[in-house]
């Protein structure tokens, strides 16, 4: 194989024939522009200078683009299928107090939000004050003498154990995979130049579409295998989408970006929260709360509406 | 016969019911009927909807008396979800009921019950068939307590606070049945049905209490009025509207001129009397007309035709 560095900027690759074996790039030693500290200047002259031309040898795309989009897809759909596998569907309560405990916030939230569409007046005052004395005096906890003392140690305590593992058993679930495919695509594939994209871009996308070609010269558009691999990590959501349907469990980006906002799909009763804490506060809520009725004056409104026509 | 979607719209009725249990050889696919769709149904999808339309069958084969149908269908859901599976449970426990010959084979089923309530006792469909059994055992104030244990338990469940209060209802508990009713309506606060029907139960309540009739039968009319302005063409919501409005008209409990501007006048009950007239004549032109559709309904059309002619012959 024959490598030359033309003057004017150009990189060329050579295949030569006695070697049809994927290219390796950057070569072990790779020339240095003469004069630039600056990273800046070379990348700016690589922009506005001439058009780089590499030239491919076809078989990078059979034995590094193709397998490398393969085998993500078919990870996301294992991953997917495992997690299906894997997955303990949500204890449900054991004891009726237990039961209580998680409806009766529901039911606070239910008045709070439903009350002016039906009660009058005199049952909505006395359904408050049924539920804020019962949120106050901790009547709907599930054992009302532990009331106040912090919560048990979810390392002792097995329901906490239990979502600790399910928790574990999810991010063991994503960390595997990735790990073991980062260093698969590490060891075989690294430094090689894949793929131009048909479009120019900012020299910033370049530690996006580069990762593992040190190189500074190299234009922005090309586009080396490690970079592939983490565009198709971040970008097969879709594809997913195609194939198992929406509500997969294929990528762990969103499996990540589930992690990073909790708040979204926060069931009321997470483990370690203290129900007590949230029905004071729900009790606070109801008693500020001022009472209206749909129901005043719905006569007139009837007719007003519906008589004309 | 009527597209499915049709018969499980109306699945409340028994004609519908009759006609949904007479496809069972075909949705299960072993029958005589049509071989095309036999052999579909056998690769059926493993879906949501496909065993909610094996529930649904079983239900309606119960209601009609098909036990062979329904012991297929509760076969296929329990191979599928698993003997223990709470809903498969709750459904075993009603088809054994549909089956029982006499009161012992009841007896017999609650004790069941009762059992499988002792080792889980948070098994909600379980807990529901024994608030049932109770009542068709014809045992009211069990059955109450069972449904105020279950509603202590999980208070955000609108078909048991409407079940309570019709076991309220039943032994003329008037106000805890109200109440009840209140409660469901605080889950479901758009459902014009439950609007009705706790207008329907104001105005029975109106009827037997002297000091409250007015406030009781006031309260109705608002409930009707409010059923109307969710469903505008809700047959029952128009017939009690004229029943509450008429009493308020009878008893003279609306003032001519109130101080509270939200208390209705008389003028305008008077309005609203004649305006649910009008539009129940026109549902009921509409629906004679149409009457395949409505054959479910045919019963509440009839009452309400009758109440038309005793209004034209009063005046």
């Amino acid at each position: 194989m024959t490598r030359c560095l033309t003057t004017s900027g150009k990189v060329r690759l050579l295949p030569s024939a006695a070697t049809p074996r994927p290219t390796r790039w950057p070569p072990l030693s790779f020339h240095q522009p003469a004069i630039s500290p600056h990273p800046g200047l070379s990348s700016a002259m690589a922009i506005q200078g001439v058009e780089q031309t590499i030239l491919r040898d076809p078989a990078l795309f059979y034995w590094i683009l193709f397998p490398i989009s393969v085998v993500m897809i078919l990870t996301g759909i294992l991953r997917h299928y495992a997690t299906v596998l894997m997955n303990t569907p949500p204890k449900s309560a054991a004891t009726l107090a237990e039961s209580r405990e998680r409806h009766a916030l529901l039911r606070g939230v239910n008045l709070r939000n439903h009350a002016c569409s039906v009660l009058d007046r005199e049952s909505f005052e006395a359904r408050r004050n049924y539920l804020v004395s019962g949120f106050r005096s901790g009547a709907f906890l599930k054992d009302p003498n532990n009331r106040g003392q912090p919560p048990a140690n979810p390392m002792t305590d097995p329901a906490g154990m239990e979502a600790m593992m399910g928790m574990l058993k999810g991010n063991m679930m994503m960390m595997i995979p990735q790990t073991l495919i980062m260093s698969w695509i590490n060891a075989f594939f690294s430094g090689f130049v894949i793929l131009k994209l048909p479009f120019p871009l900012t020299i910033r996308f370049k530690s996006m579409l580069q990762t593992g070609v040190m190189t500074r010269d190299l234009d922005v558009q090309w586009v080396s295998s490690l970079s592939w691999y983490f565009l198709n990590l971040m970008g097969l959501q879709s594809v997913f989408g195609f194939i198992l349907g929406s509500d997969n469990s294929a990528n762990q980006m969103a499996q990540q970006v589930g992690m990073a906002n909790p708040a979204a799909m926060m069931n009321p009763m997470q483990p370690g929260q203290d129900p007590d804490k949230l029905f004071l506060s729900e009790a606070e809520n109801l008693e500020v709360m001022e009472h209206f009725c749909v129901l005043n004056g719905v006569e007139e409104r009837v007719l007003r509406n519906f008589a004309r026509r | 016969m009527g597209t499915p979607t049709d018969a499980e719209a109306n699945g409340s009725d028994v004609i519908s019911a009759l006609r949904l249990s007479q496809r069972a050889p075909e949705i299960l696919g072993h029958g005589p009927a049509s071989n095309a769709y036999a052999a579909s149904s056998t690769s059926a999808p493993d879906t949501a909807e496909e065993y909610g339309r094996i529930e649904q069958l079983l239900l309606a084969c119960l209601r009609t008396g098909d036990d062979q149908s329904a012991q297929a269908c509760l076969d296929r859901l329990s191979h599928r979800f698993g003997p223990s599976n709470e809903r498969v449970m709750g459904l075993r426990g009603l088809y054994q009921e549909a089956i029982a010959k006499d009161q012992l084979a009841l007896e017999k089923c609650l004790v069941e019950y009762e059992t499988i309530l002792s080792e889980n006792p948070v098994n909600v469909p379980i807990m529901k068939r024994r608030v049932a059994l109770l009542r068709s055992l014809r045992r009211p104030f069990d059955a109450i307590t069972a449904l105020v244990q279950l509603l202590d338990a999980i208070p955000t469940d609108a078909e048991a606070w409407g079940e309570l209060a019709d076991l309220y209802q039943s032994q003329g508990l008037g106000s805890q049945a109200i109440f009840s009713l209140e409660e469901a309506l605080l889950v479901a606060p758009n459902s014009w049905n439950i609007h009705a029907r706790l207008g329907e139960l104001l105005y029975v309540c109106s009827s037997s209490s002297d000091g409250d009739a007015a406030r009781l039968a006031g309260k109705s009319v608002q409930h009707f009025c409010r059923s109307i302005e969710l469903c505008d063409d809700y047959l029952r919501g128009f017939y009690g509207l004229i029943l509450a409005t008429s009493r308020m008209l009878d008893h003279k409990y609306a003032a001519e001129s109130p101080s509270d501007p939200a208390v209705p006048s008389r003028k305008t009950i008077h309005h609203l009397q004649s305006f649910a007239l009008g539009r129940l004549e026109n549902i009921i032109q509409s629906r004679s007309v149409d009457d395949q559709h409505w054959a479910s309904s045919r019963s509440d059309l009839i009452a309400a035709k009758e109440l038309l002619n005793r209004f034209a012959q009063s005046k």
